[in-house]
């Protein structure tokens, strides 16, 4: 297993639009991945979108990716790259 | 003749289009053992039309609206969500029902998405129901009644529209919108607004009354619907909607226009806003700056006190839109008939005459320091004014002052920068200080009238209370003689004194409001261009005139009338 840990930046949070695009990079790997809200403890499969919106993920949140499987260190490294870079926004 | 809710004023003569959205047919909640293949087979099919439904949509909108096309793409990543799957799936082998299953899974999640913080993923919500409602159409195999295929234009008539139906609406196609239900803030009406569409709401019974293809008129200026009208009413209404488009035309250009008197003096325009609207923030080039930054609805419609941190990224927002043009944030005014309910408030026999606004804030001193930083550390995007409002003694201002002092000892301590060229001023709504204001003026940089409390105090007439309505009268020369007073105090002193209640967006108020001296009107953005107009038609020693007269008239009804006949042309 391999995790890490970060803040979101995006301004909006992850919501519709850059939930998705996490979404469609988590599923490009083959290890079960988890993503934390470490603010209110709750977790979720980061293949959902759906799960993701209800971890109401906002502008500052602490977040951690944990993964679990055959390419878990690339996952969580590609995964925290791509939230520390703002998912596009 | 039928009667409605007007929410988006306009004319149309055009045939009735029934619009009903899907409906879905009962079902079965759980079937027998050993049909739960067939189930699946019923779940997969009506996946996949509803994605080719979904994929059309897009690649049409991707040239037309590319902005719409997002929310269905989006919508085409719920469709195929892992974990949704995963629960439809399994209810299934339970004995569940295709039907049931989508039915309930996404229910659920609608449902605790509704009840997240963040407004923006709330709204979320109702994408999840939408798609609901696609995939059980698709799993009954019926086709979607789609708006975007209506080829001539034609009367939208509907109990009710959904967010996907206004989003597939081709405004070049729909002449007018009818619906049962709703009001002036619902979301139908929002988008009749935004694309110019002529809308009654809120007529009852219509979709069973008015049959398809009948011949309509509406005039959604006063919300009347004519059934089946003659050739000359035909053509009469075809002229209104003429003459009506070429106003509309006029005020869109007094929108953009410099707010000067013909005798070259310049009345500064300003915007009262809440939660600021797009809309909002991209006329601010057209507006003097934001006269009355209401914060109350970050606090409204939710479980919790919003943060320092909320508040600074909301404040930061509307002062960067605003590019340095003054932006004046009144601190939290809840109490009266706006309620919090997790601040746990005692009912009160008088909320008006209560525990409100800034007594209120001196009562919970952590609520109101919160702000009071978030508002300080958001200065640094642009001229952020402060505003206390229900002050009524002169100590209440020394108090404010002294927690606004305390707020920025606590930043200096922190190193945390704020702007140095912040003004403080108060709403000027309570009699009592309306009366000393040559003494408050001293206490402060700015004031700014609030009418509408200004006037329900004065007349003693709680604005909320319909049996007392005839007594809050905003016309009335006491209100008028009373403001008169405060903007010569300030004034004297050479401090600005502003206008941001109702009677600022008010043609005939804004003329005696600039004769008494008001040189800053602030008011709704649906108002600023007839208010532009007005200004634009007007002089200062003609306004002067009419403010002199106008205090002494005896009552409102005949302050009303001479000024219905005075300005008669700039309304």
């Amino acid at each position: 297993m391999c995790e890490k840990t970060t803040v979101i930046i995006n301004p909006t949070g992850l919501h519709a639009r850059p939930a998705s695009d996490f979404v469609k990079a988590a599923a490009k790997f083959k290890s079960q991945i988890k993503i934390y809200n470490m603010d209110s403890g709750a977790s979720c499969n980061a293949k959902s979108v759906i799960m993701i919106l209800t971890l109401g993920l906002a502008n500052g949140a602490r977040v951690k990716i944990e993964a679990t499987g055959e390419d878990e260190q690339e996952a969580v490294e590609s995964l925290i790259a791509l939230i520390d870079s703002g998912i596009g926004e | 003749m039928f009667q409605g809710i007007p929410v988006s004023p306009g004319i149309a003569v055009g045939r009735v289009l029934h619009y009903a959205p899907f409906v879905p047919q009962k079902w079965d909640k759980t079937v027998q053992d050993g049909s739960q293949a067939q189930e699946l087979i019923q779940y997969e099919e009506g996946i996949q039309a509803a994605e080719t439904e979904l994929q059309s949509l897009c690649d049409r909108l991707e040239k037309s609206d590319p902005e719409k096309a997002k929310i269905f793409h989006a919508h085409q990543d719920i469709l195929h969500d892992i974990v949704i799957d995963e629960e439809i799936r399994a209810a299934i082998s339970d004995a569940t029902s295709a039907q049931e299953a989508v039915y309930q899974v996404f229910g659920r999640y609608a449902a605790v998405i509704a009840q997240g913080a963040d407004p923006v993923m709330r709204e979320r919500s109702a994408d999840l129901l939408d798609i609901r409602a696609r995939l059980l159409r698709c799993m009954q195999g019926q086709p979607e009644q789609d708006l975007s295929s209506v080829h001539e234009p034609i009367v939208l008539l509907a109990h009710d529209l959904l967010p996907s139906d206004t989003a597939k609406l081709d405004p070049d196609k729909i002449l007018a919108i009818i619906t049962e239900v709703g009001g002036i803030s619902s979301h139908s009406a929002i988008i009749a607004r935004s694309y110019g569409i002529p809308a009654v709401l809120g007529v009852p019974n219509a979709v069973s009354e008015i049959r398809q293809d009948t011949v309509v008129i509406v005039d959604a200026t006063k919300g009347e619907i004519y059934l089946n009208p003659e050739k000359p009413m035909q053509a009469a209404y075809l002229e209104k909607r003429e003459v009506f488009q070429k106003q509309q035309e006029v005020t869109r250009k007094w929108l953009s226009a410099e707010p000067v008197m013909l005798d070259g003096e310049r009345v500064e325009v300003e915007l009262n806003i809440g939660l600021a609207t797009k809309q909002e923030l991209d006329a601010s080039c057209h507006l003097d700056g934001v006269g009355l930054l209401r914060t109350e609805f970050l606090y409204m419609g939710r479980d919790t006190l919003p943060d320092e941190e909320e508040q600074v990224k909301a404040y930061t927002q509307v002062l960067r839109a605003f590019e340095g043009k003054p932006v004046i944030i009144r601190t939290l005014d809840v109490g009266g008939d706006k309620k919090l309910s997790y601040l746990n408030l005692p009912v009160e026999e008088n909320p008006f005459l209560g525990n409100r606004a800034l007594r209120l804030c001196f009562q919970h001193p952590e609520i109101f320091l919160t702000q009071l930083r978030a508002c300080l550390r958001a200065s640094v995007a642009g001229q952020l004014w402060i505003m206390f409002p229900m002050v009524g003694t002169v100590e209440d201002i020394r108090k404010a002052k002294q927690l606004l002092k305390q707020a920025q000892q606590e930043l200096d301590q922190e190193q945390i920068p704020y702007a140095d060229t912040i003004k403080i001023g108060i709403m000027v709504e309570i009699p009592s200080i309306a009366l000393m204001a040559d003494l408050a003026a001293k206490e402060v940089d700015f004031a700014s009238i609030g009418t509408n409390d200004l006037t329900q105090y004065t007349m003693a007439a709680d604005r909320m209370n319909p049996a007392v309505g005839h007594y809050c009268q905003m016309y009335n020369p006491a209100v008028f003689r009373l403001i008169g007073q405060v903007v010569s105090s300030f004034s004297a002193q050479g401090k600005p004194v502003g206008v941001c209640g109702e009677m600022g967006g008010d043609s005939l108020a804004a003329a005696v409001l600039i004769g008494l001296g008001v040189r800053r009107l602030s008011m709704g953005l649906s108002n600023v261009a007839q208010i532009k107009k007005s200004i634009g038609m007007l002089d200062a020693r003609r306004t002067s005139e009419i403010a002199r007269h106008v205090c002494g008239l005896s009552t409102a009804d005949g302050v009303e009338q001479y000024l219905r006949q005075q300005l008669a042309e700039i309304l």
